[in-house]
């Protein structure tokens, strides 16, 4: 068993580096035709000394990411207005962009306060006008919730950016044992901060569905244990640490419950703890594997993973009647799914020709589309809108992210600057 | 059972985990107490342990189905490290407990491997009673009709009486010639559009488009098909361009062309590429000035509602 755990530990990382932090950065490797091009108009600063952030290069940064708007550079642009007064539509329509995006900054008593408004540079309209109000220490993400608001006015659905990340990164020590870190970051990869370091194994992070909790596994107990912890307090709670297997943790949508996998009474089997009490509901019994729990958005019923047909297949077990039915066909490998609030795109790992994808299966219709072309890719995590898949893939023989729109068609990763990535996970909507 | 717990384990990293996911779950499933066990096992003399009389057959992964080689490097490492486990009880005689160990499980295996069968033809029959249903209602609602179909969308189309010897489409231009079968196959997947079930219609004239790639209603297919792709959900913009361009290209004469010019606007406008509408739309403008004007206003009409 010693050489197992060996080659397990040891392939994956073979090529990591030692690093000693793992900022992201994002690199879009394949683009949308036409995406809508958009003026982002540095932000006057209204404040003392040097704006503490570019808020329009964030801001610029969002619309690139999400495939749908082409940014314009701003060596281009032949004028810098920060008010409506200052706007001159014959400047814009002379460098193509369909909207125009300006705003100011100020901040009083660290409280930092951003203006902007969008005007729609062929129809001649301002279109859209809002503030947001926030620590000058989250600038960043006051520039996000700007991005929210102009990306849910020209696409008619909520933006995802002022969201965060929850990802493991893993620093291969030669001859040494590995580190590993749970590491938090902005939507854009920005601003990691390391949440846990230990020398054991941590995987499987989830959110709580309000964002303000996670809960995730460890092994600094030598020996698998699911943990929850505040974000704000960085207050923690070990849940769960039985005999063999405990993992996957899943909030339910009501955030009560815990699904998570046991393998105390025998295979791996998915429980529910209630958080309040602590008390385990054994939901599935099969002497197959059942693992990867994950609740639909009306908290009635689970999706899991499970080879009781043989082959790694999507199951659905609803809560209620406790029936258990086989979701996915297609294909002879589908697993770890993760469902869109719109309760209909599932996203799974499936494999195609001998290669792992990551596929969005349509749950009204039954019908799969791969939306991936690397060849290893796996733990997709979906934006709170629906909008992106998140996931862990291979690059130069590198564990990096990457993402891909849901109706495929654009992509970036967002490689760390040294060592590996994994295991990504999209919050919820923060609350504001 | 301490083993038997093990090898249920282990099989599990290869059945339920992604191929690199593969590390972490493999470590999830990690029990350190039964891997000391069976550490313990190994060093124990052979006889003693029950469960090492087959250890290749013992070892489930085969049975699991997940070759290795799909299970990418990660995978086949696992198999490869994971072997000397059971082999390392090897060597000792059969018992009794062992045999019925084995049993149980190849049984296990055996029948969630008919499970998997039973899931899938289940699902395959509800799939074909549900196009069995959809069929009728096509034809009983056709028959209702008294024959006569009608076409959404305004724009002329193949308007196929039930089993009419004689094809009445607007197929003039250049379609091929009707090949056996190729009517009822068209007018099946008309139907489809005509009861809104457009998901089926897809699939029903794509399967067209192979059986009959020259056939006479060919390119009244290609048009239907890129309609189609527009409002599936999701739509598919990408698809409806290509079958709109496969249609004015393979048959420039064909009626449906300046139809599917003017979609072909549409569909950039759609994804965004406002030049590239306003192009088609021209060109639809340019070219069907005297001969369609039905379909030159609504490109004009369509430039002007959108500012292009």
């Amino acid at each position: 068993m010693k050489r197992l755990l060996v080659v397990l530990f040891a392939l994956p990382l073979a090529l990591g580096a030692l690093a000693a932090r793992a900022q992201l950065t994002i690199e879009i490797t394949e683009g949308v035709d036409n995406p809508t091009p958009i003026a982002v108009v540095p932000f006057a600063w209204q404040g003392p000394g040097v704006a503490p952030e570019d808020m329009a290069a964030v801001i610029d940064g969002d619309f690139a990411r999400s495939g749908l708007f082409a940014p314009v550079d701003r060596a281009d642009m032949l004028g810098r207005p920060s008010s409506e007064q200052e706007v001159f539509y014959r400047d814009w329509r002379a460098i193509d962009t369909d909207y125009l995006l300006i705003g100011r900054a100020s901040v009083s008593e660290g409280q930092m306060r951003v203006e902007y408004e969008l005007f729609n540079v062929l129809r001649q309209t301002r279109v859209l006008r809002g503030g947001h109000l926030g620590p000058a220490s989250e600038a960043r993400m006051l520039a996000h919730r700007v991005a929210d608001d102009v990306y849910e006015h020209i696409r008619g659905i909520r933006g995802a950016f002022a969201t965060r990340l929850l990802y493991v990164s893993v620093t291969r020590v030669p001859g040494g044992k590995d580190y590993f870190r749970l590491t938090l970051a902005d939507s854009d990869g920005a601003r990691p901060i390391v949440l846990l370091e230990s020398r054991e194994p941590i995987l499987s992070p989830t959110w709580s569905p309000d964002g303000r909790e996670i809960a995730y596994v460890s092994f600094e107990s030598s020996r698998p244990a699911i943990y929850r912890q505040e974000l704000a307090t960085g207050r923690r709670e070990q849940l769960t640490s039985f005999k063999g297997l405990n993992g996957s943790p899943a909030w339910s949508p009501d955030g009560n419950t815990l699904a998570m996998v046991l393998s105390k009474d025998g295979s791996p089997d998915i429980y529910l703890m209630d958080l309040a009490s602590k008390r385990l509901t054994r939901v599935t019994t099969h002497y197959a594997i059942d693992t990867e729990p994950t609740w639909m958005p009306d908290g009635r019923s689970l999706l899991f993973t499970s080879d009781r047909g043989g082959k790694p297949q999507i199951y659905r077990y609803d809560l209620r009647s406790r029936n258990v039915e086989r979701v996915t066909f297609e294909g002879t490998y589908n697993a770890r799914a993760r469902i869109a609030q719109d309760g209909r795109n599932m996203v799974v790992v499936h494999q195609q020709d001998d290669r792992f994808h990551i596929a969005l299966h349509d749950l009204k219709t039954g019908r799969l589309y791969v939306l991936t072309s690397t060849e290893l890719d796996e733990s997709p995590s979906i934006a709170p809108n629906g909008s992106m898949v998140l996931y862990a893939t291979k690059h130069s023989g590198r564990g990096i992210l990457a993402a891909v729109s849901v109706e495929g068609g654009f992509k970036f990763r967002l490689p760390a600057r040294e060592g590996d990535v994994r295991e990504p996970a999209w919050s919820p909507y923060m609350t504001r | 059972m301490r083993l038997l717990n093990k090898l249920l384990v282990t099989g599990g990293l290869v059945v339920s985990t992604g191929p690199l996911c593969f590390m972490a779950a493999a470590q999830d499933y990690v029990d350190l107490e039964a891997e000391a066990a069976a550490r313990e096992a190994a060093g124990m003399s052979a006889p003693q342990d029950p469960y090492g009389a087959q250890p290749a057959q013992a070892y489930p992964v085969t049975t699991y189905g997940v070759d290795s080689s799909a299970a990418g490097p990660a995978g086949s490492g696992a198999y490869s490290a994971a072997a000397p486990v059971a082999g390392a009880a090897a060597g000792s005689g059969g018992s009794g407990l062992g045999n019925l160990f084995l049993q149980v499980q190849q049984l296990q295996q055996e029948v969630m491997r008919l499970n998997g069968k039973v899931e899938e033809q289940a699902h395959e029959l509800r799939q074909l009673k549900e196009q069995s249903l959809q069929r009728y209602m096509d034809l009983d609602k056709r028959l209702s009709e008294g024959g006569a179909s009608t076409a959404p969308g305004g724009a002329a189309t193949a308007a196929p009486a039930p089993a009419p010897a004689v094809p009445t489409a607007d197929a003039a231009g250049s379609g091929g010639a009707e090949q056996p079968g190729e009517k009822a196959a068209y007018d099946a997947a008309y139907a489809l559009v005509v009861g809104r079930q457009f998901d089926s219609a897809v699939q029903a004239f794509q399967q067209f488009l192979e059986d009959f790639p020259d056939g006479r209603y060919a390119p009244n297919a290609y048009y239907w098909l890129g309609e189609l792709y527009l409002v599936v959900q999701p739509p598919a913009l990408e698809n409806a361009r290509q079958a709109f361009a496969l249609l004015v290209n393979q048959y420039p004469e064909h009626a449906k062309t300046a139809d599917a010019l003017y979609k072909l606007g549409k569909v950039q406008y759609m994804k965004g590429n406002r030049e590239k509408a306003r192009s088609y739309l021209d060109l639809v403008i340019q070219q069907y000035a005297s001969s369609n004007p039905a379909v030159v206003k609504l490109a004009r009409d369509f430039i002007a509602d959108n500012n292009l």
